[in-house]
């Protein structure tokens, strides 16, 4: 068997047009960001959950650490972050966000500070640039659901500015379900912590108060959840649309759409997007246009994003003749539960507490496992791609178990394969090549057999 | 009061023999007592609680043993212990305990308990989350309503309350314990070398594993037939990190053997394990809260977030009140608190002047060549008072 060569793979696959214009959404938030200061607005730097619309109606300029590492590294601009962060004593086997965010805290203070000469390597000065415009942070507010070590990165961040700016924790509770009847969105467990982490926010307001000087407008917060709520319910049918074989969307144009249903402000422009996303799905489903050509084989895709190699992935399934249809990261996170979203409630925090609790880090094993059985039931898939994500651990904590049960409870075929979210260099590709097409034989003999 | 020094010596025989095989202790502690055992994660889980339960509580150690069915379920990126607490639970010597308790936000710790919940289908794995930002002027109260929560499940697990009186006892019982070993500790601090570095982590080892008035009775005949050795002039060390297990003890033989006496450390399996006492009066409950709250602050740990505290300031007045002229700092290979942490702690020890050398660890494997030549490469550099830098 000949493997399939990239000219075929970027023949076959078929991405969502809308996802192109999107980009510039996203380039036009993050412009906007570089320039707050000199709009005079106050900067806050966050991590975790979407905190966003909480920032928008403070009449704030919002920074995700997350995301920015995530965006170096989809540009393969993350390599000055990294450096920075690891002279400054970051060990490369730490979450990679976060050493890249970090060293991008060190490249940002030396460029407000004048002393940025750079690394002195050819191209990196450039890269440098972009990683050191991130305007240095106002304030940080830390709201990290699932990984204890989302909140120690912004203790640290918190350090590295020499404990002068101003720190907000907000702590989520694990969602662990100790007693019977409780797990996804059920029991007291689930009652607790919602009302706990909903206080909490209730506490932030008052600090950002203190931080901009004006009174926290409520009216406005109100708007923006509404606009969410529209977002996450067109952005919720659409990916369900994924269902149909041949499957109109991959989890690749889900992950295209990430930033936007994850940071973007909240306003009808982003309502606008997600209805047309809807729309391009709607018709290719209407017109059997497939999101891979000659579709044969669909899976489900839990892992992080591995940013270095987004393009390079979706081309290599989409050669291989494999829709990855549907993820945990993409189906599991970003406002995925809609319903709970109550802009005219009495306390409109709650639905949003619910939401950023229901981060698919944030529950045991065995509720995410549920959950993702559940999903390759929906959208009927032969088997899961295991996205080992070399440095994080919380993404990567059930992931044996799963594969195990996703064997024995449902016949799927499964495979690994090893990556990361922004550290290009524990990415194998002959590992990944090797693997996919074991698998797919595999899941041929299956139905050869019947 | 001062015992034979036969006596002493058979005593830290026996304290050795539990911390080499703390499971064949347990077991036999079972079969002795007919009680049961309660299995506790590190770092935080209160084993006053279990012991006011009737139950023997062991702070899980990592085991010797090559890990190998448990590598099928979690990744390899794992740190250490959590890889190896995974073998345990798949090769099943973890079915000695009848329950378990976890109180730490770890998400490796967690990957890793959630695969003894699945390996040990039948023991119940009770998780409650203390607070880990602790400057939030919730954090008390959120520490005390976890604290009864872990009182409830442990009567749940007893099937009997456990008792305000239950619960005072136990806590008195564990600060004597505590007390003991700091004693120790400062005697260390003051100049008698008496007790080797592995020596001393027997001490804390046993310590997390044995019935705690046991382990005191057996502790105060190791101290009293100690004679007192003065220190010699060895070059003087901190050993600094290594959260939740404790670092080999070849390791710890390897790095004295290079010409240097560890004078005190911060391990958790060590200073940091018995840095603080609960206090004795008023509500038990609320001092076991107030007790994880004031720990932080007394050894602050790079798993809690406390902005007005710093480990880094705790450590160098650690390095000055002991004497130590250079500082080993041991971090878990894959231990992200540690290594988000240490280039602050790299940082002020630079400011200091304090010479100092990272080593990473790991489960399987102890490069003693390769350790000792850089603790050797560090030793040479404090005895010639060479400029001072990290080495790494």
């Amino acid at each position: 068997m000949t493997a399939p060569t990239s000219s075929d793979a970027a023949d076959k696959l078929n991405r969502l047009a809308i996802n192109k214009a999107g980009g510039r959404m996203v380039a036009d938030y993050w412009e906007d960001v570089f320039l707050a200061r000199e709009r005079g607005q106050k900067v806050v730097w966050y991590n975790g959950s979407a905190l966003n619309p909480i920032f928008q109606a403070a009449g704030m300029a919002w920074c995700h650490g997350e995301a920015f590492s995530a965006r170096l590294a989809a540009q393969h601009l993350e390599g000055p972050a990294q450096l920075a962060g690891s002279e400054y004593g970051y060990v490369g086997e730490l979450c990679s966000y976060a050493r890249t965010h970090l060293g991008c805290a060190v490249l940002s203070q030396e460029r407000s500070a004048g002393a940025g000469n750079g690394p002195g390597m050819v191209g990196l000065p450039e890269q440098q640039e972009l990683a050191s415009r991130l305007p240095t942070p106002d304030v940080f507010v830390n709201a990290y659901a699932g990984c204890s070590t989302g909140q120690q990165w912004d203790d640290i961040s918190f350090r590295v500015f020499g404990k002068d700016v101003p720190i907000f924790n907000v702590s989520m509770p694990y969602l662990w379900s100790n007693r019977p009847g409780e797990g996804y969105m059920a029991g007291e467990e689930w009652e607790q912590s919602s009302r706990y982490v909903s206080d909490q926010l209730h506490e932030l307001v008052p600090f950002l108060e203190s931080i901009t000087g004006q009174p926290f407008d409520w009216a406005a917060y109100r708007q923006n959840m509404a606009y969410i709520k529209q977002a996450s319910e067109l952005r919720q049918k659409a990916m369900k649309l994924c269902r149909h074989t041949p499957a109109p969307a991959t989890f690749w144009d889900w992950i295209g759409n990430v930033a936007h249903i994850n940071f973007l402000p909240a306003n009808q422009q982003l309502v606008d997007f997600f209805a047309g996303v809807l729309a391009e799905v709607e018709q290719r489903v209407a017109d059997g246009v497939a999101a891979v050509r000659d579709e044969r084989y669909r899976v489900y895709f839990d892992g992080f994003m591995n940013w270095n190699h987004l393009g390079l992935l979706s081309r290599k399934f989409a050669a291989h003749d494999v829709a990855v249809v549907a993820g945990r990261y993409t189906h599991h996170a970003f406002w995925q539960e809609p319903q709970l979203l109550d802009p005219e409630a009495a306390d409109p925090f709650l639905g949003q507490a619910q939401n950023n609790l229901l981060c698919p880090m944030n529950h045991a094993t065995r509720t995410t496992t549920d959950l993702v059985l559940r999903d390759c039931d929906f959208y009927d898939v032969d088997g899961i791609v295991f996205h080992s994500t070399r440095t994080c651990r919380a993404f990567t904590n059930p992931q044996r178990l799963m594969a195990k049960a996703a064997q024995e409870k449902r016949g799927l075929a499964t495979m690994f394969f090893e990556g990361d979210i922004a550290d290009a260099s524990f990415y194998k590709d002959e590992v990944l090549e090797s693997r996919l097409a074991a698998v797919l034989e595999g899941i041929d003999v299956r139905r050869a057999r019947g | 009061m001062s015992v034979d020094p036969d006596t002493a010596r058979e005593a830290l025989a026996a304290l050795c023999a539990v911390a080499d095989d703390p499971d064949a202790y347990v077991v036999r502690w079972k079969e002795r007592t007919g009680g049961r055992a309660i299995g506790v994660f590190p770092m935080n889980f209160p084993s006053e609680i279990a012991a006011a339960g009737g139950a023997l509580p062991v702070v899980i150690q990592e085991n010797r043993e090559p890990d190998s069915l448990g590598r099928n379920l979690l990744a390899e990126f794992y740190c250490g212990y959590t890889r190896n607490l995974a073998d345990q639970a798949a090769k099943g010597t973890l079915d000695i305990y009848d329950a378990f308790f976890q109180a730490d936000h770890c998400t490796q710790l967690l990957g890793a308990v959630d695969v003894v919940r699945a390996e040990v289908p039948d023991a119940p794995v009770f998780f409650g989350q203390l607070p880990t930002s602790m400057s939030d002027s919730w954090a008390g109260e959120r520490a005390l309503a976890t604290m009864r929560s872990f009182v409830e499940e442990m009567g749940r697990f007893a099937g009997t309350p456990v008792t305000a009186a239950a619960l005072a006892d136990a806590i008195a019982v564990h600060n004597e314990n505590r007390r003991l070993l700091r004693e120790v500790y400062a005697a260390r601090r003051a100049g008698n070398a008496a007790l080797s570095s592995p020596e001393m982590q027997v001490l804390v080892k046993s310590s997390m594993v044995m019935d705690t008035r046991e382990h005191t009775a057996l502790l105060r005949e190791v101290v009293a037939g100690l004679a007192a050795r003065p220190r010699d002039d060895r070059v003087r060390l901190y050993l600094s990190g290594h959260l939740s297990h404790a670092p080999r003890p070849e390791l710890l033989a390897a790095i004295e053997e290079c010409g240097a006496i560890v004078v005190d450390d911060d391990l958790f399996t060590g200073g940091r394990h018995i840095s603080t006492d609960v206090p004795e009066d008023g509500d038990p409950v609320a001092a076991l809260a107030d007790w994880y709250l004031r720990r932080d602050a007394v050894a602050p740990c790079p798993t809690l977030v406390k902005h007005e505290t710093d480990w880094e300031e705790r450590l160098v007045e650690a390095v000055d009140a002991s004497g130590a002229e250079g500082v080993v700092v041991l971090m878990v290979r894959f231990c992200e608190p540690h290594m988000l942490y240490y280039p602050e702690l790299r940082k002020r020890l630079n400011e200091r002047d304090i010479p100092h050398l990272l080593i990473e660890t790991e489960h399987e494997g102890l490069p003693v060549e390769t350790v000792q030549t850089r603790v050797e490469a560090l030793l040479e550099r404090i005895r010639r008072n060479a400029p001072l830098e990290a080495i790494r």
